[in-house]
């Protein structure tokens, strides 16, 4: 009594501290077993606080009970990034249906995943896209891998190019490491690079709608493209909430699409992601968005950015946000590219040295391009307009 | 771990560290302080901590010879000059070690500085000359010296406190309130250096992704003012935290920051602005050149080299030393022409003050004196500084995502903000708002792994 008298601070702090010990203790196993913590350097209440920046929050402790899928290793974890992003939209889905819906989705996804590999068993990659590069009008071929998929099923009809199956599965080893796997290889990126690009001028963004995390918001704020096209851009906005995120001044991309006819659909996004899931998952959330959008607005050209690379002083100190993983999830999202509808271009040719890694002069923190050198992308993108 | 505003000190050390050291009695608290002291900077510099300890052992060795020739009622005057002697080798011999160091960081590696050392020789100077002043009243023991030397609150950053500011004799007085007081004033300056200051931080490191050459003239100011906030709160965030330990352990506390932004000279910002090194700087260099009461040329004189010596303390880069010298020049010419015109006429100074101080802070910042160039380019744009790509709407995105930060470090700037917490501190809702800043620090903390930068997404 004495001492809550003299010390009030120190002892709320002290209860609030024990208290917070006892939550994270609580949900280790359960809603916190994905956060990571070093128990030198770190008190567990951190997870509290870390988890509650990935919008997991002690009360769902409670809420989540009944639902076993945290229960057990990597592939729950895996599962937590979507969770909790459906869970911050909490008008569009409860958050128990969430976590169903969710697994629902990777489910079907990895079988579509399977069926495809079934189908094109014996037949490698590189030859597939020598293949298809020549005989640029099959498209029948393209429909079995992705048959599960009902809605976009009319769309994959008229495809030129098939989606490319993964050539294997990410390993336990790379996820726990956050090593996003090269599940692809380069034949989607060299397929999407026979399509001749054509040069352009800044009309042709009059109906260009990007959308894109803070590397196209600095396309956006340093350039004069922004008088043209508009722009669904934010800083830290990932694929995982492209479609719901609402933009001060535009909306959300389907109201965005919906005010507006347009027939050009930029997208960067990525860098965000990485660390977070594997590429399977960023995959099939790539795909979902990519999908959407072209159901939304059908006449649409969606033009892929491939994500830009980061400095090589950064790439060779981060395990994350290294040019890596940008690679291998470039790779796979450039597999969508059937250089009909869906295309693939990749910024990197003209903001990289001869390494392949972000130009340390065009940069000042080793992510982001400084305000003038946008100029370069918008110039790239110029030169790679769909004109055909 | 040597930063107080991380996880591992305020979760790991720092218990341990306070458990231990009130658990034990009184008399062995001060091997405990050692001890912890030598931890703390050890798990920072695990080389250079040899540094610190040869330091320490010199000054002691030398210190202690202008003991020994202390004997007497009054001193002779063969006593004085030998121990003015000793006195002026000891001192050398520091700033020998501070030249050195300085120089193979400038030279050959920045990592060569080892952690604290303008601090703690700073330190050690002001024993050397209190000793000869005889402003130290009784003979250290070695243990108490050593304490004075490596105590780890003030090790890494200061405050720059005197020997004879109290609590080295053994006398220190422990007690739950004063526990609290000191406790409350660590919990304000974790909140000011991860609530303001980090966050701030971001802003900057904003403007030189942009790179200066694209941001807007309204935005360049923003930058400025924005980066004199997070200054601020930086340190002083850092000296409460520092003080705040020292008075939880049974310090006096230890003012270093009087609310500088409320001056209305440059003269008397640097008077409230880091006040120990201020102070410093007074008693044992300009004084002794013969501070203000003598000739214009010798005044002139006096405070060029002060103000050079203060540039070059703070940094290794050459805008330090532009720094000095234009806070220098400034301090000079209010002293000699319009330093009484800014005291008489009301808000004159204040605005001289605001207009000027961020300005130095730029020179302060930006150590590629290219870069230094292209900033002021920007903020007066018709001096020629015209910029490349600039968005000249980009004043309106960061005023919105900074406002908040603003505004609460610019009531923070103002002295009656800190009177009434004075006045209202055992106020529940005080009590209450110092939890919810704890651990709202600790969120950010934790969250971003104590790296303001790790927080910012792309």
């Amino acid at each position: 009594m004495k001492l809550i008298k003299k010390c009030p601070v120190f002892v709320l702090l002290l209860s609030t501290g024990l208290l917070f010990t006892l939550i994270a203790l609580g949900g280790k196993n359960t809603i916190y077993a994905s956060q990571e913590y070093d128990p030198i350097t770190t008190p567990l209440l951190s997870v509290m606080f870390t988890a509650a920046n990935d919008e997991i929050y002690p009360w769902q402790m409670f809420l989540n009970q009944n639902t076993p899928v945290m229960a057990q290793g990597p592939d729950t974890d895996k599962m937590n990034p979507e969770e909790t992003d459906s869970d911050g939209q909490g008008e569009i889905q409860e958050n128990t249906s969430s976590g169903d819906a969710d697994g629902i989705g990777e489910e079907s996804e990895t079988e579509a995943g399977e069926a495809s590999d079934a189908l094109d068993e014996g037949e490698k990659p590189e030859e597939k896209a020598q293949e298809n590069t020549a005989n640029m009008g099959l498209g029948a071929g393209a429909v079995g891998a992705d048959a599960l998929r009902s809605a976009s099923e009319s769309l994959k009809e008229e495809a030129s190019f098939e989606r490319l199956p993964p050539l294997r599965e990410s390993t336990h080893e790379e996820y726990i490491n956050h090593v996003s796997a090269d599940i692809y290889g380069d034949a989607g990126v060299i397929r999407a690079a026979s399509y001749p690009f054509g040069t352009v001028d800044d009309s042709y963004f009059d109906d260009a709608l990007f959308i894109g995390d803070s590397r196209l918001v600095g396309l956006k704020e340093y350039t004069d493209l922004s008088e043209h096209a508009d722009f669904c851009c934010e800083t830290s906005l990932t694929i995982y909430k492209a479609l719901e995120e609402k933009f001060s001044d535009i909306g959300t991309v389907p109201e965005a699409l919906e005010n507006k006819d347009y027939t050009k659909i930029y997208m960067m996004l990525g860098i965000n992601e990485l660390g977070r899931g594997t590429t399977e998952d960023f995959m099939a959330k790539y795909t979902e968005v990519v999908d959407t959008l072209r159901e939304l607005e059908p006449d649409a050209k969606i033009i892929i950015m491939g994500i830009m690379h980061v400095s090589g002083q950064k790439s060779s100190s981060d395990a994350i946000f290294n040019n890596g993983n940008i690679n291998a999830r470039n790779n796979a999202i450039a597999t969508l590219a059937d250089n009909k509808n869906i295309f693939y271009i990749d910024v990197n040719e003209v903001v990289c040295d001869e390494e392949g890694n972000l130009n340390e002069e065009y940069t000042f923190d080793q992510i982001h391009l400084l305000g003038a050198r946008n100029d370069l992308v918008k110039q790239f993108l110029l030169e790679h307009g769909v004109t055909e | 771990m040597v930063s107080f505003s991380s996880l591992e000190f305020l979760f790991r050390f720092l218990p341990v560290f306070l458990m231990i050291y009130f658990v034990v009695p009184n008399k062995l608290k001060d091997i405990v302080l050692l001890i912890g002291s030598i931890i703390f900077y050890a798990v920072g510099e695990p080389v250079f901590i040899l540094a610190l300890a040869a330091a320490t052992l010199m000054n002691y060795w030398m210190g202690t010879k202008m003991w020994k020739l202390n004997e007497g009622f009054q001193l002779s005057d063969w006593q004085k000059k030998r121990r003015k002697r000793c006195m002026i080798e000891a001192v050398v011999l520091d700033v020998a070690i501070l030249a050195a160091f300085k120089g193979l960081a400038i030279f050959v590696d920045n990592r060569l500085l080892p952690m604290g050392l303008s601090f703690y020789i700073f330190k050690m100077i002001s024993y050397q000359v209190d000793t000869l002043r005889r402003e130290i009243w009784s003979k250290p023991k070695f243990q108490q010296a050593a304490l004075y030397f490596t105590m780890f609150p003030q090790v890494v950053s200061g405050p720059i406190m005197r020997y004879n500011e109290g609590g080295f004799d053994g006398k220190r007085e422990y007690g739950l309130q004063q526990f609290e007081e000191g406790f409350k004033l660590f919990v304000i300056g974790l909140g000011m250096k991860v609530l303001l200051a980090d966050r701030l931080a971001i802003l900057w490191n904003d403007l030189q992704m942009i790179g200066f050459q694209s941001i807007s003239t309204p935005l360049a100011w923003f930058g400025a003012f924005g980066y004199s906030l997070r200054l601020y709160f930086d340190f002083w965030g850092y000296s409460l935290m520092a003080s705040g330990l020292m008075v939880m352990l049974g310090f006096d506390f230890i003012e270093n920051f009087d609310h500088p932004y409320a001056s209305r000279s440059i003269s008397e910002f640097y008077r409230r602005w880091h006040m120990t090194l201020g102070n410093w700087f007074r008693d044992y260099v300009y004084i002794p050149l013969g501070g203000s009461r003598c000739r214009k040329g010798r005044l002139i004189f006096n405070l060029a080299i002060v103000w050079l010596l203060t540039g070059i303390w703070h940094g290794n880069g050459l805008n330090y030393v532009i720094w000095g010298a234009v806070l220098g020049l400034l301090i000079i010419l209010e002293k000699l022409f319009y330093g009484k015109i800014l005291n008489k006429v009301p808000v004159l100074g204040n605005i001289y003050l605001l207009a000027v101080i961020p300005l130095t802070w730029v020179i302060f910042a930006i150590t590629d004196l290219q870069q230094l160039g292209i900033y002021f380019g920007r903020l007066f744009p018709l001096t020629g500084g015209a910029g490349i790509a600039v968005n000249q709407q980009d004043i309106i995105k960061y005023s919105q995502n900074y406002s908040v930060y603003f505004i609460a470090g610019i009531l923070l700037c103002i002295p009656a903000v800190s009177e009434f917490y004075k006045k209202h501190r055992n106020h529940p809702v005080i009590i209450m708002a110092l939890v919810f800043i704890f651990w709202l620090s600790i969120y950010f903390l934790s969250s971003s792994a104590g790296n303001p930068f790790m927080y910012l997404n792309f």
